[in-house]
């Protein structure tokens, strides 16, 4: 038995019938936003101040976008690409644990690769495969979640490139996918002690990195935060009124589509969230910032958000060397504007459901070489039936 | 000279021939041609022969992607050839075999089980293999439907040619065109198809 279409078709429709007015409502927001974000671009004293306020007295975990140094609404193109620039990515995939399965393990995939601008050599390649089973199941004491398997697997994809950056000797910009954070919106997100070695962790990672020169960056293709627009929230309303949301529905791209050309960059914006501040009691250097990005065409923008951290923010040079990068990157798959060496990196992480299939097999031939049982679940069993 | 050139996978094969695949460095090192004749190994003295009847690149979603660009990056370009692991198939035609130091121009007795190298054939070997019996094999070839067989036949003759002459044995063509001229001489399309592509591969080569 598969999906009602029936069922579905009625609430498709029931949703295409309320979608005009949504967009209609969302449309006069977005041009609200748009006069607030015109009329603050230069208030940037007065847009830290209220900020604090509201995360001193009204909602500590406000998360929103804090104006650095630059105007809300600059806009920066494309500098020229350096002659000389090392590039790294870095994805990782996992096979989850799955205790109806024969074997109960997990596997984390990390895949990087390198390209040298400047230099005709091919990108070299590296892939990582860290099997766990029996008494390494464990992580951090506690059992294998899909959510602690992923965790393990970002800081591992951190580590590997820490690795890389200090064997190559020289300074590089290194990609991961998504926000650069490690984890979401809340630290309570961290779970404890097991989380809290994890942060330390991957704070270890940000080190090196940073003393190696490296410029950590987190790509966000499709974008859907809203940063800037709780900024301009609180700015607009008294401080008593800041979890109040009038302007909910509307995206940061909304506004910065309205400003970016092809190759433009947005002026760069710290990070308030809690998480945020945990970053920066370890080191100011670390308080996470990000930039938009328009990596499209003039008849076809494309907005990705890049995380990065204070220290390649506050670099002018580093900066734009991300930048150019970035542009560079996203120019080379054509229509379909996505950092290359990111697609690759995911393309040498991911494992296949062939794969899996096999390495199942593998682990439950030689367990059963060794005389132990190997067996299914029924569940399991019958699924494979279809 | 021998020269080698290693398969990744062997993708699939049978009786009347095999499909391999190569990675596009390789390729491009030691790089096999239409007709050109090739062995893999069958279990302990073996061998197969075959001729290549096909080499093709497929494409897949990443390189559709990349061609959407404005100029394509170099580096782009050198990743997916040293790195990406998009074979080079090649389909090779089973036209005989040797066992025991005897060669017959009949299909092997099974195909190759595992994945081995593929060895393109030398001067010598190809001498001795169009040499024995007599031109036997053509038939497999001949039957081929979905074949370019006049194709095929033309670049293996020219280079059995070359090889003979380089031998002392100019004659070697003759021989194989006036084979051919007797097998085909109930399909008089068919042989005017292989005598143009001949008369195309070896110049001024008279039949």
């Amino acid at each position: 038995m598969s999906l009602d279409y029936q069922q579905v078709r009625e609430q498709v429709h029931r949703l295409s019938q309320t979608a005009p007015a949504r967009e209609n409502r969302l449309k006069a927001l977005r041009q609200r936003a748009w006069g607030l974000m015109q009329a603050n671009t230069n208030e940037l004293d007065s847009l830290r101040q209220k900020v604090r306020t509201v995360v001193r007295n009204h909602d500590p975990s406000l998360r929103c976008a804090v104006p650095a140094a630059e105007p809300l609404t600059a806009h920066f193109p494309p500098p020229p690409l350096p002659k000389h620039l090392v590039l790294l990515a870095a994805d990782g995939s996992q096979i989850f644990l799955d205790r109806h399965a024969l074997v109960e393990y997990f596997l984390i995939n990390i895949g990087t690769i390198q390209m040298t601008y400047g230099e005709s050599l091919p990108a070299s390649i590296t892939l990582l495969s860290d099997l766990h089973y029996g008494d390494d199941l464990h992580v951090s004491g506690a059992y294998p979640t899909e959510e602690k398997v992923s965790l393990l697997r970002d800081l591992r994809e951190r580590q590997k490139l820490a690795d890389l950056v200090e064997q190559m000797g020289e300074p590089a910009i290194t990609l991961t996918d998504g926000r650069l954070e490690l984890w979401g919106a809340s630290p309570e997100e961290a779970g404890g002690e097991a989380g809290e070695g994890s942060l330390q962790t991957f704070l270890e990672a940000l080190a090196r990195l940073q003393a190696a020169g490296a410029i950590p960056a987190g790509y966000v293709d499709k974008p859907g935060e809203d940063y800037l627009i709780r900024l301009l929230e609180v700015a607009s309303q008294p401080p008593e009124k800041a979890k109040d949301r009038p302007l909910l529905g509307v995206r940061d791209v909304d506004l910065f589509r309205r400003i970016l050309a092809p190759g433009e960059r947005s002026a760069v914006f710290e990070v308030q969230s809690r998480f945020a501040g945990i970053y920066r009691r370890r080191s100011e250097s670390f308080a996470p910032h990000f930039f938009y990005l328009n990596v499209g065409r003039e008849d076809h923008p494309w907005l990705a958000r890049v995380d990065l951290l204070a220290w390649v923010a506050q670099d002018g040079r580093k900066l734009d060397e991300l930048h150019a990068a970035l542009v560079h990157q996203c120019s080379i798959l054509g229509t379909r504007p996505y950092p290359y060496l990111l697609h690759r990196a995911h393309e040498i992480a991911r494992v296949t459901p062939d794969e899996k299939g096999q390495l199942e097999l593998m682990i439950a031939n030689e367990l059963r070489r060794h005389g132990i049982i190997v067996e299914e679940s029924n569940k399991q069993f019958l699924k494979n039936l279809d | 000279m021998t020269r080698s050139i290693e398969i990744g996978r062997l993708l699939r094969g049978s009786t009347s021939g095999f499909v391999a695949g190569c990675r596009v460095p390789n390729f491009e090192a030691d790089a096999p041609s239409l007709g050109a004749l090739v062995r893999a190994p069958l279990g302990g003295e073996m061998q197969i022969y075959g001729l290549i009847t096909d080499i093709h690149i497929d494409d897949d979603g990443l390189v559709r992607q990349l061609v959407t660009a404005e100029g394509v990056d170099e580096a782009a370009i050198a990743d997916n050839r040293q790195n990406r692991t998009v074979p080079v198939e090649i389909s090779v035609l089973a036209v005989g075999y040797r066992q025991d130091g005897q060669i017959a121009h009949m299909l092997p007795p099974r195909p190759p089980l595992s994945l081995d190298i593929i060895t393109l054939c030398d001067d010598e070997e190809l001498r001795r293999f169009t040499s024995a019996g007599r031109f036997g094999y053509f038939r497999h070839v001949l039957r081929g439907s979905d074949l370019p067989v006049s194709e095929i036949l033309a670049a293996h003759i020219q280079q059995a040619h070359r090889a003979h002459t380089a031998a002392g044995n100019p004659g070697w063509a003759e021989l194989a065109s006036q084979e051919l001229i007797t097998l085909l001489r109930d399909d008089y399309p068919a042989l005017i198809a292989v005598l143009g592509a001949l008369g195309d591969a070896i110049g001024d080569f008279r039949f």
